[in-house]
């Protein structure tokens, strides 16, 4: 168990320092951050080389590489050009709305399609699986962004019962009161509901198929066979060995919080991490997208260690390789 | 020797088609997906208008005249979603073609050369997989764009082939790695067969069906990676895909002025194809894999 830990607490490091580095690498092929600068005739060229002396973007790569990492050691991940402030803070403002948005979705949206895809799974070529099996090939068919913009459709343009956009209403400021949080849940319903809706059934199919082939194996017909209660073998015999590809698949959901998060975010304009990260991409503003990512990556390589642990906890086959 | 070889084609293709046929799904499937190609490939005579062009008054309803109404700009939006068929398929196609290529490559010669070379790459494809999809192929948007030299088209192609190639390589490599233990691939070694010849001429036809279901499910996943893209304002602008026209539609405020005829028929056009797309892969793969029939 101590080596598997120590294996894969490796591997996670060298995929965290390879995404940071991509993300650096890539940064840059996207352009000069002070092109807008450049560009304005008011601002002189003694300036701009100030601010890329300030900045550290005058000197060569590999030392505004290495520089960037020491700062990250600080925990200092800079300085945004775009919102002029630092980095750290531009996105502690923004990260809680995203995450209070997709984490409990996701968690929500995985538990359903866990429990009830093993119950479909479990009824297979019945009525029930066949409908189920339909519809969830249809939502997983429709682009996500597109099935929000159904949901905002009825519920807030013809239905008119929820907000149209936003996390709380234009202009009201966080604060610790009841009022605020009725405001920010009214404004939250309607993503939440999307994505809960769209990612359970799209995962639903997934998990009855992993069910479907467990139920092919000899070791429940040996459990039917002896006569073990129903209820006994979906739930010792199905669902415990279903766990472990469904706890792979439905766990990177957690990992790729970013992709839902963008689009949400620019359906509802939601003020989040994605819209940041999008725009941070566009603007060329280095940092700020840097420590985004950074943020990203970490959160990606905690989650695949959460689920090799689960995997090593509920397999112990793993454990002892 | 011609006519024997056609014989065998003939007779493989009426074995694929019996057990094709008895699955519901990809038969409605591929019935489905055949009329929306037939969409993309006769739109210049199904779009009453060209989709390019001005023909009525901007935010017209629907009519006889202009069946999903106009755009902000007065262009059909009826013959926007027929054309659309045609952009976003095409993109779909040529993107999960060039993604499916790429890593049947990289699995072809990670699986047979193995080793070090196997490991490295094996890695890289890990690594790959822990970036989210969507925002990796923005990123690349935003690189290729700058790098220049490729059209806007394109572009958004190559971005979304460079996302979608490492699930390929993982399951060409597999089947590479059990393959290449088979002992006629030991007699080309010995015939002094080279390495290339051995990957393209001897295992790659045995990963064929692997490869074809891919680039099937592959153009479903590509299509909705580029309807994302488009919506999100990456797509190329003078093209019409349905993803573009719902990008337009977003931002003209279709949505808050209720125009549902301008967005409610692209995203339909996206599910249906996506879905009919699948499910052809679906049978392909059933067919390939007889442990999947149920009879």
């Amino acid at each position: 168990m101590k080596t598997f830990l120590a294996r894969r607490a490796l591997t996670s490091l060298v995929t965290f320092i390879a995404i940071i580095t991509i993300v650096f690498i890539l940064a840059r092929a996207t352009g000069d951050p002070l092109t807008e600068l450049e560009n304005d005739p008011r601002i002189s060229p003694a300036t701009i080389a100030a601010i890329k002396a300030a900045f550290g973007l005058d000197k060569p790569l590999h030392q505004q590489y290495l520089s960037y990492l020491a700062n990250l050691l600080r925990g200092d991940f800079g300085y945004s050009l775009h919102y002029k402030e630092p980095v750290a803070r531009v996105i502690t403002q923004r990260l809680p709305y995203t995450l209070a948005l997709l984490v409990p979705s996701i968690t929500l949206s995985n538990y359903l399609a866990y429990v009830i895809g093993i119950e479909v799974g479990w009824r297979r070529g019945s009525r029930l699986d066949s409908v189920f099996m339909s519809v969830s090939m249809f939502i997983r068919s429709t682009p996500y962004f597109w099935l929000a913009i159904v949901f905002l459709y009825v519920f807030s343009v013809v239905l008119g019962v929820t907000p149209l956009f936003g996390a709380v209403t234009p202009g009201r400021r966080f604060e610790w009161s009841l009022d605020w949080l009725l405001d920010y849940l009214w404004h939250y319903a309607l993503p939440f509901t999307v994505l809960t809706f769209r990612g359970f059934l799209a995962e639903l199919i997934y998990v009855r198929n992993v069910t479907v082939d467990i139920l092919g194996e000899d070791f429940v017909t040996t459990a039917v066979a002896r006569g073990l209660p129903e209820r006994y073998v979906k739930r010792r015999y199905v669902a415990r060995n279903a766990m472990l590809p469904i706890v792979t698949v439905l766990g990177m959901r957690y990992a790729f919080i970013i992709d839902g998060a963008i689009l949400t975010e620019t359906v509802f304009s939601y003020p989040g991490t994605g819209r940041l990260v999008y725009e941070a991409i566009f603007n060329r503003d280095f940092w700020l997208l840097q420590g985004a990512v950074v943020i990203l990556a970490a959160s990606v390589i905690i989650v695949n260690l959460v689920i090799d642990l689960l995997y090593a906890y509920l397999d112990p086959r793993v454990r002892y390789r | 020797m011609r006519s024997t070889r056609l014989q065998a084609l003939r007779g493989k293709l009426r074995e694929f088609w019996t057990v094709y046929k008895r699955d519901r799904a990809a038969l409605a499937g591929l019935a489905i997906f055949l009329v929306i190609l037939m969409v993309a490939i006769f739109a210049d005579f199904i779009a009453p208008y060209n989709p390019y062009e001005r023909v009525g008054r901007p935010y017209e309803r629907p009519s006889w005249k202009h069946l999903l109404g106009t755009n902000d700009i007065g262009q059909d939006i009826f013959s926007e979603v027929i054309y659309g068929t045609r952009a976003s398929l095409l993109i779909g196609f040529l993107a999960a073609i060039t993604g499916t290529a790429i890593g049947t490559v990289v699995g072809l010669v990670s699986g047979y050369y193995g080793s070090k070379l196997d490991e490295l790459l094996m890695r890289a494809v890990d690594m790959w997989l822990s970036i989210p999809t969507l925002l990796f192929a923005i990123f690349l948007v935003a690189v290729i764009i700058r790098a220049g030299g490729i059209p806007m088209f394109y572009s958004v192609i190559l971005a979304i082939a460079l996302t979608s190639w490492p699930p390929v390589a993982r399951l060409v490599r597999s089947a590479t790695l059990s393959i290449k233990e088979r002992p006629y691939i030991e007699s080309a070694v010995a015939l002094g067969a080279s390495s290339t010849r051995i990957m393209f001429r001897h295992i790659l036809p045995n990963v064929a069906p692997i490869v074809l279901v891919e680039v099937v499910v592959r153009t479903a996943i590509a299509m909705l990676t580029e309807s994302s893209l488009s919506f999100l304002g990456l797509g190329d602008p003078t093209v019409k895909s349905w993803g573009t026209v719902l990008h337009f539609a977003m931002i003209k405020n279709a949505l808050i002025l209720g125009l549902w005829w301008w967005f409610l028929p692209p995203g339909l056009m996206i599910a249906v194809t996506v879905m009919s797309v699948m499910m052809v892969g679906r049978g392909l793969e059933i067919y390939f894999n007889p442990r999947l029939r149920r009879y």
